[in-house]
């Protein structure tokens, strides 16, 4: 079996065509007609993929979707004896082949966190578990960074392959697309490319070796662990770095690696549902404790939780894995420009903290 | 233009921090495009203030949203840089005695309008860009394929392309000589109108396709000046429940009815709630129309004349316009 296939520029639809009819199959389109931004849609037929530009939102939610079913239930009177109330639960969950064509290195990476959270610890999320394990990452090597990005701070880079499957890289006339493990082949084999020349097979190698040695993003950003203890009880430090903050949850909506959620029952007579939802640090209610006391309770304290669990809280836990894939989309949606870079870099004790 | 408007607004503000505690301005963001809210505290800051089409924030909402600017010190003002738009921000949070005239000092900008800066992106094919400068009416960009000459006026937002109110209604200082309004009060609502000539089967249609793209981020809500319900906001209590956790249509649009609903007369129409929205949901759409049925049967226009009552903060037993 070939390990790599080439897709002529206008086969893409017949390739993403007949993968679409054995799995689910998601791919970057544009939002509207009206619209600048792109969003990860399921394919159609009519659709056009738009693979030259990075998506507004990632494809989080095609793996962990904003909100979930975790269990639906039922109460039931015994018409005998109606003080005695039966209870029905169903906490199915099931996921289906899903291939996600034309991610990003940092749309693939940010499940690399999402897979030590709910599939390392001492429980493993089955609802995640399902839908991971059926999903597949067909990738671009990414050509297309902005001054936003910053993959190469967080120790990626604009070829990371890391939890991708298969690697697409954009040539001038098509797409050469490799296999990168074995449970990738039967994709490859379903997209019936060409063999590829070995002209092309250069021209993606030289691409290949001309963006690894792209670095995007100046600083580096995988040492502030210790910085942001040292910062952890400065005010002065968070005011004069977010108070431009509007404690929206733009930022950690639009993030590969927010995986926060939230649980909540939502009832009608006697039937519900327990949905899981995602919650955002820059929420109120989020760490809101039942006494009304929220440890958090200032923008400043939310915006701190943000910096903290990505560049410290998670490297420590996770072997050094920095909770940040340096998309940039939460410094290109913040709605007041905020740069978590700046933020992370001016750490360091002897940083310039004007604001 | 640009450098002379900057130049004037640092010393307007060198001639005033003595008696200021804090000055809310603009300065230079993560790249030449982008500016951010600038917190002036001391005069050191001043150079960084910046005043161009590229100030893009209404920054009044820090003043009444927690933990906005500290209260100014005992015998000192805040100072706060106001486009029109903004300036009517003002008055509707002056009218509702949510912050009081006597302890702002406010720096007005008569604004030519601000540039959309995702369609400047999307439509002009820029990328990494390394400079920006202003001159006149063109927007002169230095990227990675050289310079650039790009009309502002191509690149305005939509809320600019029908202001109507550009001169800050109050101010204390203007920076700059009055500009003359881009459109009449009749105008103003012509994108109202135009979605209003379709029937209702393609309303709907519209606003299911654009508000089932709602991420229910809440920027719209944050953003928004007169949005002051703050930790109490109704869309996410869970107690009283009116809205539950879920991200189907009827949630989504239940809240932006809501958003809408509680600013009903009281919206100044600065085009925030818009421009924040990561996926470009075309929300002030909904307000500009309450806005239009407030102006036709109430004979009101939110956030100009301070000592104003809006309509739906009063009762009036003979109300004539309902």
């Amino acid at each position: 079996m070939s390990k790599q296939v080439f897709i002529p520029r206008d086969s893409l639809n017949q390739a993403l065509e007949r993968l679409s009819s054995k799995m689910n199959v998601w791919v970057p389109a544009a939002s509207g007609s009206n619209k600048c931004g792109s969003e990860f849609v399921p394919y159609r037929p009519d659709l056009i993929p738009l693979l030259n530009r990075q998506t507004t939102t990632p494809p989080k939610a095609v793996v962990f979707p904003q909100v979930e079913t975790l269990l639906s239930y039922e109460y039931t009177k015994d018409p005998d004896n109606p003080s005695r109330v039966k209870i029905q639960l169903d906490d199915t969950s099931a996921g289906s082949p899903t291939l996600i064509f034309g991610a990003r290195p940092c749309d693939a990476r940010g499940f690399l966190l999402f897979d030590q959270v709910f599939t390392r610890g001492p429980f493993t999320d089955k609802y995640y578990r399902d839908r991971r394990e059926n999903s597949y990452f067909a990738t671009l090597v990414c050509l297309e960074w902005d001054s936003a990005c910053f993959c190469s701070s967080v120790g990626s880079g604009p070829t990371d392959m890391e939890g991708s499957d298969l690697r697409v890289t954009p040539l001038k006339d098509g797409y050469l697309v490799e296999a990168l493990n074995e449970r990738a082949e039967p994709i490859l084999s379903l997209m019936e490319g060409d063999v590829p020349t070995d002209a092309q097979q250069q021209d993606a190698r030289k691409l290949q070796e001309e963006a690894s040695r792209q670095r995007v993003g100046n600083v580096d950003l995988t040492r502030s662990a210790t910085d942001f203890k040292g910062r952890f009880e400065d005010k002065a430090y968070w005011r004069a770095m977010v108070s431009q903050c509007l404690s929206c949850g733009v930022c950690t909506f639009v993030c590969p690696t927010c995986y926060c959620f939230s649980i909540t029952d939502e009832m009608q007579g006697l039937k519900g549902e327990r949905l899981r939802s995602w919650d955002s640090c820059m929420f109120f209610q989020y760490t809101l404790e039942a006494s009304g006391h929220n440890p958090r309770p200032t923008r400043f304290e939310r915006y701190r939780n943000r910096v903290g669990h990505k560049f410290s809280f998670i490297p420590e836990k996770y072997n050094g894995m920095i909770g940040c894939c340096g998309c940039g989309r939460c410094i290109r949606s913040c709605p007041v420009s905020i740069d978590i870079r700046r933020v992370v870099e001016n750490l360091k004790e002897n940083a310039c903290v004007c604001a | 233009m640009e450098a002379s408007a900057t130049t004037r607004l640092h010393q307007e503000v060198e001639a005033s921090i003595g008696r200021l505690s804090t000055v809310l301005g603009w300065g230079a963001g993560y790249d030449p495009l982008h500016m951010t809210p600038l917190f002036v505290r001391s005069p050191e800051d001043i150079a960084r203030l910046v005043w161009n089409p590229l100030c893009v924030q209404n920054l009044t909402g820090y003043l009444v949203k927690s933990p906005g600017v500290q209260p100014p010190e005992e015998g000192k003002k805040i100072g706060i840089c106001v486009r029109g738009c903004d300036s009517r921000s003002l008055v509707a949070l002056i009218q509702e005695k949510l912050i009081s005239r006597e302890n702002l000092y406010i720096i007005g900008i008569p604004c030519r309008g601000t540039v959309d800066i995702r369609r400047l992106m999307n439509e002009s094919g820029l990328s990494n860009i390394r400079s920006v400068r202003i001159e006149k009416d063109l927007l002169i960009v230095d990227d990675a394929n050289g310079a650039h000459n790009l009309p502002l006026e191509r690149f305005l937002a939509r809320r600019c392309l029908r202001c109507r109110h550009p001169n800050p209604v109050i101010h204390d200082v203007l920076l700059d000589e009055p500009v003359t309004p881009r459109t009449t009060a009749e105008d103003a609502y012509r994108d109202v109108e135009s979605l209003e000539a379709q029937s209702l089967d393609q309303r709907r249609a519209f606003w299911s396709v654009e508000l089932d793209r709602c991420l229910r981020c809440y920027a719209c809500r944050n953003a928004c000046p007169l949005c002051i319900c703050q930790n109490r906001c109704i869309a996410e209590t869970r107690d009283p429940r009116w809205l539950t956790q879920r991200v189907n249509l009827p949630e989504k649009f239940l809240y932006h009815f809501i958003h809408a609903l509680h600013l009903a007369g009281r919206c100044t129409e600065c085009g925030e709630c818009e421009r924040v929205c990561p996926m470009e949901i075309p929300v002030t759409l909904i307000k500009e129309k309450l806005n239009q049925i407030t102006r036709d049967l109430l004979h009101y226009e939110a956030g100009l004349d301070p000592e104003a009552v809006p309509p739906l903060l009063t009762f009036n037993p003979a109300e004539a316009g309902i």
